[in-house]
Formats: structure tokens, sequence, C-alpha cells
């Protein structure tokens, strides 16, 4: 067992000429949240499409626990223990929340310990019990976010990915999301984190990246990227 | 009309649109999760049939004992045809939805080799398989019912009921509704999305393979009867709603309904004019299909 659960060492990707990765190098311990922050068009989305697969790396490795990833097929790579809750939520609208999230645990490891870990789902997100049987699109939009979240968490990963999980949320709402997130830490997983709420989640990681045209410009810890003063400047307006 | 007479064109129509309707589910199957056009439905029923023909003239094989065989064949020539030939296009085209027109060409071109292949090798004459129970009737009141149509008639029922629940409950099921409504999110939760498309295939083509046994009895073989049953099962799914597995049957019982009482003021050949015209006017009132959503 390797002491990182996410180990990128210069990954480049990108599409047709262009690399929108170039060579980026993160780790991410176990236990930890960790931070990814960059400004539209940087490469954050890249980045996770490429860890989970749809988008085939050009150079460089990606480990989960030591386990390689790279240039795995994407369901091998749930498999192995990677999710991710997708910006702007995908969720399949026609199916209920119940069947949104079952289908999250379709990956042979998460299949046998499904109905446990639709119960820790639901203690997390008590709204969702309430409405397992309604279609997914009828939700409001923080409602589905905790489906995309609880769908992620369905598939017992290893390391955990969220996309902009506030991204178009009523303000009560992210705050809401961000205490259900810094409760998920405590399922002894590995989170790594996308937002534009760069002062809430810096609060909370444990680690951050910043990610400029490609590159990680700027890591260290929350507190020290708080206390940077380009990060300051470029990200928190101060 | 004469009462006795509209009841036996009722019970025609009702005999031969729900197997309409069964032999369209395979395509609105397909059609639902991959937005592909199969135009080889129909010569995959005709090869379906030729199986179940073939069985019986060379083995004896009662064609409902020959099932056994046919589902299973037309699973495995699905499966192969979508992994071995229109997968390539989902791996050309990155895009959510495969470009319908090319599908729709590459199944064209699977169509013209699978009638080709079957005119060169048994020629075109009509076979037909028969066995005593093609006569059989049970009547119900004063009408006769024939039973191998009966027998079809209550699997395309079946078939739709056993579908669409399985789709419903099964792990398979979820993933294949999962990968029809958001294709990228079935990939990221951890979906094999190629698998679930060849599965897909191969289920809706394997629904052939009982329906070409089914048939065999009462319907004689030539290899260009695809062609007729691919439009009309085109036809019923659009008809009942795309992707819909009970529009599937409902769609078929009105075209079949539709066209057994037309035959009885035009010959049978002009009264599939009139369907096609009922086509038109039903889609121009419901665009969406009769139990298709809006």
């Amino acid at each position: 067992m390797s002491n990182k659960a996410l180990e990128v060492t210069n990954l480049s990707a990108g599409y047709g000429e262009n690399d929108v990765l170039q060579g980026i190098d993160l780790t991410i311990p176990p236990k930890s949240i960790t931070a990814l922050i960059g400004a539209n068009g940087a490469g954050k989305t890249t980045f996770l499409k490429t860890v989970t697969g749809l988008l085939p790396g050009r150079t460089g490795s990606i480990k989960l626990f030591g386990e390689e990833l790279t240039s795995k097929k994407p369901y091998k790579i749930a498999e192995a223990g990677f999710a991710l809750s997708p910006e702007g939520k995908q969720l399949f609208p026609e199916m209920t929340v119940e069947e949104n999230l079952i289908v999250g645990a379709h990956n042979v490891r998460a299949r046998s310990a499904r109905n446990q870990t639709l119960e820790e789902v639901y203690s997390l997100f008590s709204i969702l019990k309430e409405k397992r049987n309604d279609p997914a699109a009828s939700l409001s939009g923080g409602q589905q976010q905790m489906v995309a979240v609880g769908r992620a968490l369905m598939a017992k990963p290893k390391v955990l990915a969220l996309d902009e999980p506030s991204l178009g949320l009523a303000p009560i709402m992210v705050d809401r999301l961000f205490e259900s997130i810094a409760r998920i830490r405590e399922l002894d997983l590995a989170i790594l984190i996308i937002e534009q709420n760069v002062f809430q989640v810096l609060e909370m990681a444990d680690y951050g990246y910043v990610l400029e045209n490609g590159e990680v410009t700027i890591s260290g810890t929350g507190s020290e990227l708080l206390a940077n003063d380009h990060l300051k400047r470029a990200y928190l307006g101060l | 009309m004469d009462p006795t007479l509209a009841l036996h064109v009722v019970k025609n129509g009702l005999l031969i649109g729900g197997i309409y309707g069964g032999v369209a589910l395979g395509l609105s199957l397909i059609f639902g999760v991959m937005r592909i056009i199969n135009f080889a439905h129909g010569s995959m029923l005709m090869v379906a049939m030729y199986l179940a023909w073939g069985l019986w003239a060379g083995l004896g094989l009662h064609p409902y004992i020959g099932a056994i065989i046919t589902v299973p064949a037309l699973f495995g020539l699905g499966y192969l045809v979508q992994a071995c030939i229109i997968s390539h296009l989902f791996r050309r085209e990155k895009a959510f939805v495969v470009e319908p027109l090319s599908a729709l060409l590459l199944t064209a071109g699977v169509f013209l080799v699978m009638d080709n292949l079957v005119l060169m090798i048994f020629g075109p004459d009509v076979r037909a398989v028969s066995i005593d129970l093609a006569y059989a009737n049970f009547f119900l009141g004063d009408i006769p019912i024939n039973i191998p149509r009966f027998i079809a008639f209550v699997s395309a029922i079946g078939v739709a009921g056993v579908l669409s629940w399985w789709l419903k409950t099964s792990d398979m099921g979820r993933a294949i509704r999962a990968t029809a409504q958001n294709r990228d999110a079935a990939t990221m939760v951890g979906i094999n999305v190629p698998l679930v498309y060849n599965i897909t295939f191969g289920l809706g083509t394997a629904i052939l393979g009982l329906f070409g046994a089914l048939l065999v009895p009462f319907f004689s073989v030539t290899p260009t009867l695809g062609l007729a049953f691919g439009i009309k099962s085109f036809v019923v799914v659009v008809l009942g709603g795309i992707g819909s597995i009970w529009g599937c049957v409902v769609g078929g019982i009105v075209l079949g309904l539709f066209e057994a009482f037309a035959s009885q003021f035009v010959t049978a050949t002009s009264a599939q004019i009139f369907s096609f015209g009922l086509f038109v006017v039903i889609l121009l009132v419901r665009p969406s299909g009769l139990l298709g959503k809006a």
C-alpha cells in the first residue's frame, strides 16, 4: 500500500493538436482534502477527464495507491477506486434518485456493499431519502448536486473527485454542501475538490494546488495558500 | 360493416398487430439506447426465419424448439454486427450522439449484404415450414383463432413485459437505461459502455430470433421479406413513441387494426398505402408518437 492516494506525474493531455495539460505533478495523501484551483480554461476539468479515462493522457502516469491507472479503460478506473462527481451534475434525468444512486455502485467492488453504502449516503443527505422515488430531473439544483456526490460515493471510491460542486447553487446550499463534504472526509477517503469558491475551499482543504495554463504554479497547505500574495490578488480579490 | 365480419377483422388486426409490435421491440430498444436506426432489422428477422426453417427442414426440429437455437444465434449475430461494424462509428465520433445518417448508411450496407448473401445461398424460392399446428384453431365464442398466430401475439406481449421489467430491475438493465440517458455519465460511474452497446444490440436482435421461429409456421420465407418488415417496424416504433417498450406494442396493434380494416375496402397491397397515410396523420397530431414523451 502506497502512502499516496493519487500520484500524478508529468501528465499531459489535450484536444486536437494542443496540449491543455502540460506536465502536471500532483499528489494526494490518503484521508485528506486537496483543493485544485484555477481560472476558467486552466485545465482543471481536462485534468479530471484524463484521470477518469474519458480523455487519453499523452505523457506521464497516474497511480492510485500505487496501482497504475494510465491508459486504462474508464470502467477499470472506476473499479480501481476513482470516482468523479462531474461538473454540471450529469445525472440520469429520467431515473429516480435511488436508481441514480444504485447505478453509481455499478462496479464489482461496490456492488456487494450497495445497500449499506446507500444507507450511508441517505444519512449524509437525508433529503435524498425523502425524494428517493422522484425522478432526478424534478429535484432542485442543490438536491441534484447531492445526488451527484452521493452517486460518486456509491462507487466506494478510494479517491473522490468533486468538480465544481457549488456551481449554480444558492449560498445557503453551498454552505450545506460544504458541511456534507467535511463529513465525507470522516469516511476515510481522499477528496480532490475543484472549486470557484476559493476562500471557502482552502479553509477546509489540507492541501491545495493552483493550476495556470495547464501547469501547477503554486502548491502548499491550505493555510499557506490562503496567505499567498499572488493567490490573494488573482483569486481572492484581496 | 357486418358485425360478425367486423369482429373477425378486429381479431385479425389484433393478432397481426401484436406480432408487428413484437418484431419492432428490438428496433425500439436499439434506437432508444444507441440512437441508431438499424436498417437491417427486417433482414435479421429474415435470417432468423431461414434459420428456423433450416432447422426444421434439415434436422426436423419443430420451430418452437428451434427457438432454443435461433434466439442465441441472433443474439450473437447482433452482438457481432455491433462489436465489429457499428462500434467503429462510436469510436470515430466522440460526440454524445452518433451521426444518425452514418449509422443508417452503415446498417443499410449490412442489410444489402445479408439479403444478397441469403439470395445467393438459398435462391429466390419461397420456403415454408409445414406443420399441423399451422392450421389449428381454438374458438372464442364463434370466432376461430389461429393458434400459432395467437402464440406469437401472446409472446409479443410477454416479451414486452419481461423486457421492461428486466430493464427496470436488473443491474444490466439499469446500466442500459443509464447509458441511454447520459452516455458520458454512464462511463464515469464505471459502466462499460461499449459492452452495454453490444449487449443491447444483441438483445434487440435476439428478440428477432424468437419471432423468426414463431412466424415460420404461418409465414413463408423469401430473401426479400426483410425490407417490408423493417419498414413496418420503423413505422411501429415511431407511432408508439421512440424507445417506449409498451408504445411499441400499442403502435403495432394500431397499425395491424388499421391494415385489417383498410383491406376490407381495398386490396391488401393498397391498404399499406393507407397505413403509411395514417402514420403521417398521427405524427402530425402527436409528433412524439402515441406513448412517447412530448
